[in-house]
């Protein structure tokens, strides 16, 4: 067929009718004719104009073929069977819309929760080969994962032959940007000068550092993200080359990255995922600041340490070069940098995480489980529209005998049912569509934030593929399950059977459906009753502190002003004495390491008289430089001891620490630490003064670490500005306004920011857990019900087949109860089998989501109890309803029936 | 009543494509001519022999119309009545003689092996 040919088809398809009553109109005249000659020959009217169309043949025929030689037959029919469809579904709207919005509902779900495990999951990141790239971390003996030393960093990318390329970040640096009306603090990085070519970074201004500006001296040179470049810079395509004001320091910017990159937009991407372990699905992640600005890292001798472990660490694998393999050599090199540096290597290995991995590793079960979730309850919602056509099917049973008695083939029906099915899911998917994008835009803001990536949920051609083709599958899902019921029969059962009794095969595929809906409901009911069982468990961990009233407030102070510690404190005196004096503060201090914000550190440390550790074993503890008024602002209890008071913050008083409960009971046992004396950093003794409660810091699922809290004036190494909290009557909006005031009434210039209560940290520090709890209940109540309209449907459609026989059974002398009983006995049946499967299934899937349970075990008895008891009553009383109307048949009404 | 399997069959089922070649020889011979003056020129020529549904013709009409051989016109038929009236192409003569030869080459061929008598 040529392509004119074609179109010429199609067009004739579409609308042909002209040429067809030309056609019908020659054909007539022919016949007229040949009458007309009959006539002639001495024939009555009547007789002649038989014969005539006898002579001519089957005319309907001949303009059918007409049609099937000038159109295309297929599309005709399937317009002929669309149009049918649609006027079927208009004839029986309750039955339409009941389909169309329950599959609407499944398809829509699974469209949303696709289109985030889309943005997260299956988008390949923006990077060249983002495959070959893994990030590399030092590998504790327990198999946790945790940052890198920089003289580590450098060894690695010596030594090993399985990497093209290896980088370092460091993302410990921010940077107070001046400008005429206001500083702001920049969250900043440094990196070697190969991390934006390994990532293959195509700038969109300037370039990238060189490896000369990778050294001490030559490293005064910044890039901008494209953000700050817009924000702050006017988008100035004059910037490149020009020195911008960095903490009071001059650097020459080189290069623009692109507005798409988001390398480290998550704090995701930056923590070390401890495998296996499962505890970090509990963690806080520090609050994602977007990196604005970027240095060089710039190693120097000095800053070449094993001790400290600033860094993340970027490879890209050599082409031909699997992982295992990579790893192997890894393993190698871990074992000989131990070996050669005991102190700090000791039992350390070297672990490789792709980087996709990296990046989605504590959302990925968790999201994998909502879309497994959100598939079963697609399912659910296909066999209730599926129980629907069925029952459909058995009301059109006459229709369909008639259709076959006069010669429609089966194929034909088949086309014609599968017709009405896709139909309906063409609505009911992009219905679907439309629904996940409006409630994906309306939810997004509620969504955690660390789920997403910086280019947000957006929809796109793989999540209308994905649409499409959950939409065609349930529609033939749903659409083909009830042709084995019905097509299998003959055209005389069908037309024998009338509306009578189903068949065999058709209640046992009715009821199989059932099965499975309250099976499958059930596994969601328990896995939801695990999460919320385990997330009511994880808020009503205590904190450790007391979170209400408190408001808490970021400040950056450059080092150009406040160089060192004695300037910070006498900044921090005058900031706590205004406060103190301000309408509604009751208390106020200041820590570095605020809890739940995902920021910490921690430190090794020796006790005065222990003997000396072997090599490289280490006493650990977090390491917290507050102020006076810190403990008594958040509520921590002092236990034992005093805590810090104003007059040790003096110069000359003496070295002191604060130790909270975990850390005395793991390193004094039952003994008083009091007076005890402990060094860490540096070579000067601190003595132990006081005992404070444990505070949850990384989380309320967090483990408890020890803690020593030292007084913030004679902390050393602090890498982030103090944090402040405030005790405050006052609502958030107004402290904050106070505050900010406060502030820039000492310090004009001083950036503010990350002003939040407690209450606000406490609660994002949930917000993964209670999204996917809150996600997988709703599923499983819009399961539970689906399920529970299925089981009555199926119990409806007995009741309505068997209404005769129940009126025998009345008319002979069974109660009410007795037909009661019969019919609950049948949904009994059906529920029972169906708990049975789900309970099963559960047990097998639970272990799918143990990472996501705290403190609650897979296998939960009061769960795998409790739930399917509220299935079985829900389900029951679905079945109540038509078991009931079962009972009020009157037998004489029920013998006509029909 | 189905049509042909009569048990004394005078009449004969027009075989495909012998009707296109009749109806082609047909246009040839006489010019322009609407459905039914082929019918009527086709039961004239075949003296009742060829059994036809004259319904048929319009489907082999359309069928070479589709394959260039014939082109239609609307017209007036000879009491005045608008009519299609259809007429052969040039690629419907070369058709015509190219179905011709082949024809005349068949029927020679199976004449010659009708004619064959028991070889004892």
């Amino acid at each position: 067929m040529s392509l004119r040919d074609l179109w010429l088809r199609i067009r004739n398809t579409a609308r042909d009718t002209s040429a067809d009553a030309e056609f019908h109109a020659e054909i007539e005249e022919h016949v007229r004719l040949l009458a007309e000659r009959y006539r002639g020959q001495g024939m009555t009217e009547e007789e002649a104009s038989l014969a005539a169309r006898r002579q001519f043949g089957n005319q309907t025929l001949l303009q059918e073929d007409r049609r099937a030689m000038k159109t295309i037959p297929a599309i005709e029919s399937l317009l002929g069977d669309l149009i049918y469809a649609a006027r079927t579904l208009r004839k029986n709207p309750g039955f339409a819309a009941a389909a169309a919005i329950t599959l609407t509902l499944g398809i829509g779900a699974n469209t949303a929760i696709f289109s985030i495990c889309n943005a997260v999951l299956f988008k390949p990141l923006p990077f060249r080969e983002p495959d070959r790239i893994v990030m590399l971390w030092e590998r504790l003996a327990t198999g946790a994962l945790m940052t890198v030393a920089p003289a580590n960093f450098v060894d690695w990318r010596n030594e090993s032959r399985s990497f093209s390329e290896m980088a370092a970040l460091n993302p410990n640096y921010s940077f107070i940007l001046a400008s005429q009306n206001e500083a702001a603090r920049l969250a900043g990085a440094a990196v070697s000068s190969n991390f934006f070519s390994l990532l293959s970074i195509q700038f969109a201004l300037g370039r990238n550092f060189l490896a000369e500006e990778d050294r001490p001296g030559h490293n005064d040179v910044a890039i901008l993200s494209y953000r700050v470049w817009q924000e702050r810079f006017g988008a100035d395509r004059e910037i490149i080359g020009r020195q911008i004001n960095l903490d009071d320091k001059s650097y020459t910017v080189t290069g623009v990255l692109p507005a798409d990159f988001e390398f480290g937009s998550r704090a995701a991407d930056f923590q070390p995922r401890n495998q296996g372990v499962g505890g970090d699905q509990f963690l806080v992640n520090a609050a994602g600041d977007q990196f604005d600005i970027w240095v060089p890292i710039a190693f120097n001798t000095e800053r070449l340490k094993r001790g400290t472990h600033p860094l993340r660490v970027i490879a890209r694998l050599k082409p031909g070069v699997p992982l295992s393999e990579a790893q192997a050599e890894l393993n190698v090199m871990a074992t000989h940098l131990a070996n050669q540096y005991p102190a700090d290597n000791r039992d350390k290995g070297i672990g490789a995480v792709p980087l996709k991995e990296q990046a989605t590793g504590a959302v990925r079960v968790a999201l994998q489980m909502l879309l497994i979730a959100v598939g079963l309850v697609l399912l659910i919602g296909c066999a209730n529209v599926a129980n629907l056509f069925l029952s459909r099917a058995a009301a059109r049973r006459s229709e369909m005998a008639v259709r076959v008695a006069l010669g429609a083939g089966r194929g034909r029906i088949a086309q014609q049912l599968l017709t009405e099915s896709l139909l309906l899911v063409g609505i009911a998917g992009g219905a679907g569509f439309s629904l996940a994008l409006i409630g994906l835009a309306v939810l997004s803001p509620y969504l955690p934030a660390d789920l997403l990536r910086a280019g947000g949920v957006r929809p796109d051609a793989r999540i209308l593929a994905f649409t499409a083709f959950i939409s065609l599958a349930s529609g033939i899902l749903f659409g083909l399950g009830p042709l084995f019921g019905t097509a299998r029969a003959q055209a005389g059962e069908w037309l024998k059977a009338s509306n009578r009794v189903a068949g065999g095969a058709q209640s046992l595929l009715r009821n199989g459906l059932a099965v499975a809906q309250i099976a499958i409901a059930l596994m969601l009911l328990i896995g939801t009753g695990l999460m919320v069982r385990s997330f009511v468990k994880l808020i009503h961990v205590a904190p450790g502190l007391r979170s209400e009233g408190i408001l808490t407030a970021r400040l950056s102070l450059p080092r150009s002003r406040y160089p060192d510690n004695h300037r910070i404190a006498v900044f921090e005196r005058e900031l706590l004495e205004r406060l103190a004096g301000s309408r509604g503060t009751q208390s106020a201090g200041f820590t570095t390491y605020l809890p739940l914000s995902g920021s910490d550190n921690g430190w090794s440390f020796v006790i005065e008289g222990r003997p000396p550790l072997p090599t490289g074993i280490f006493n650990m503890a977090k390491y917290r430089p507050v102020s006076a008024g810190y403990f008594e602002t958040l509520g921590i209890p002092l236990l034992r001891g005093r805590s810090f008071t104003r007059g040790d913050e003096r110069e000359g008083s003496p070295w002191i620490a604060v130790i909270n409960q975990s850390m005395a009971r793991e390193y004094w046992g039952g003994k008083n630490p009091i007076g005890e004396r402990l060094s860490f950093g540096s070579d000067t003794w601190r003595t132990v003064i006081g005992v404070v409660g444990d505070v949850r810091h990384e989380g309320l699922g967090g483990e408890l670490k020890p803690e020593m809290y030292v007084p913030m004036e004679d902390a050393p190494n602090v890498e982030d500005g103090p944090t402040l909290v405030v005790r405050t009557t006052l609502d958030a909006g107004s402290a904050a306004a106070q505050l900010r005031e406060l502030v820039l009434a000492i310090d004009r210039t001083m950036p503010v920011d990350r002003i939040e209560t407690m209450d606000q940290l406490l609660s994002r520090s949930v917000a993964q857990p209670r999204f996917r709890t809150f996600v997988l209940a709703a599923f499983s109540i819009l399961a539970l019900v689906m399920a529970s309209i299925g089981v009555y449907g199926v119990i409806n459609y007995l009741v309505v087949q068997r209404t005769r026989e129940f009126g025998i059974r009345m008319s002979m002398g069974a109660t009410q109860t007795d037909v009661l009983r019969l019919v609950l006995r049948r949904a009994g049946a059906l529920i029972g089998a169906g708990t049975c499967l789900g309970i099963a299934g559960a047990m097998l899937l639970v272990r799918f989501i143990d990472k996501l349970l705290f403190d609650t075990a897979p296998v939960d008895p009061l769960t795998f109890a409790a739930v399917p008891v509220v299935l079985a009553i829900v389900a029951l009383t679905a079945s109540y309803i038509p078991a009931r109307r079962a009972t009020r048949v009157d037998p004489m009404i029920a013998l006509r029936y029909e | 009543m189905s049509k042909g399997r009569r048990g004394e069959n005078t009449k004969s089922e027009v075989l495909q494509g012998t009707l296109d070649l009749m109806i082609l020889k047909t246009l040839h011979a006489m010019g322009p001519l609407h459905g039914f003056g082929i019918a009527r020129r086709l039961e004239q020529l075949s003296q009742e022999v060829l059994h036809l549904n004259e319904g048929t013709v319009y489907t082999s009409l359309l069928r070479m119309q589709d394959a260039g051989w014939i082109a239609a016109k609307w017209g007036a038929s000879e009491n005045n009545r608008k009519a299609k009236f259809y007429s052969i192409t040039k690629a419907g003569s070369r058709q015509l003689a190219k179905e011709t030869e082949d024809w005349e080459r068949i029927s020679r061929v199976i004449g010659r092996v009708l004619r064959l008598d028991g070889q004892n």
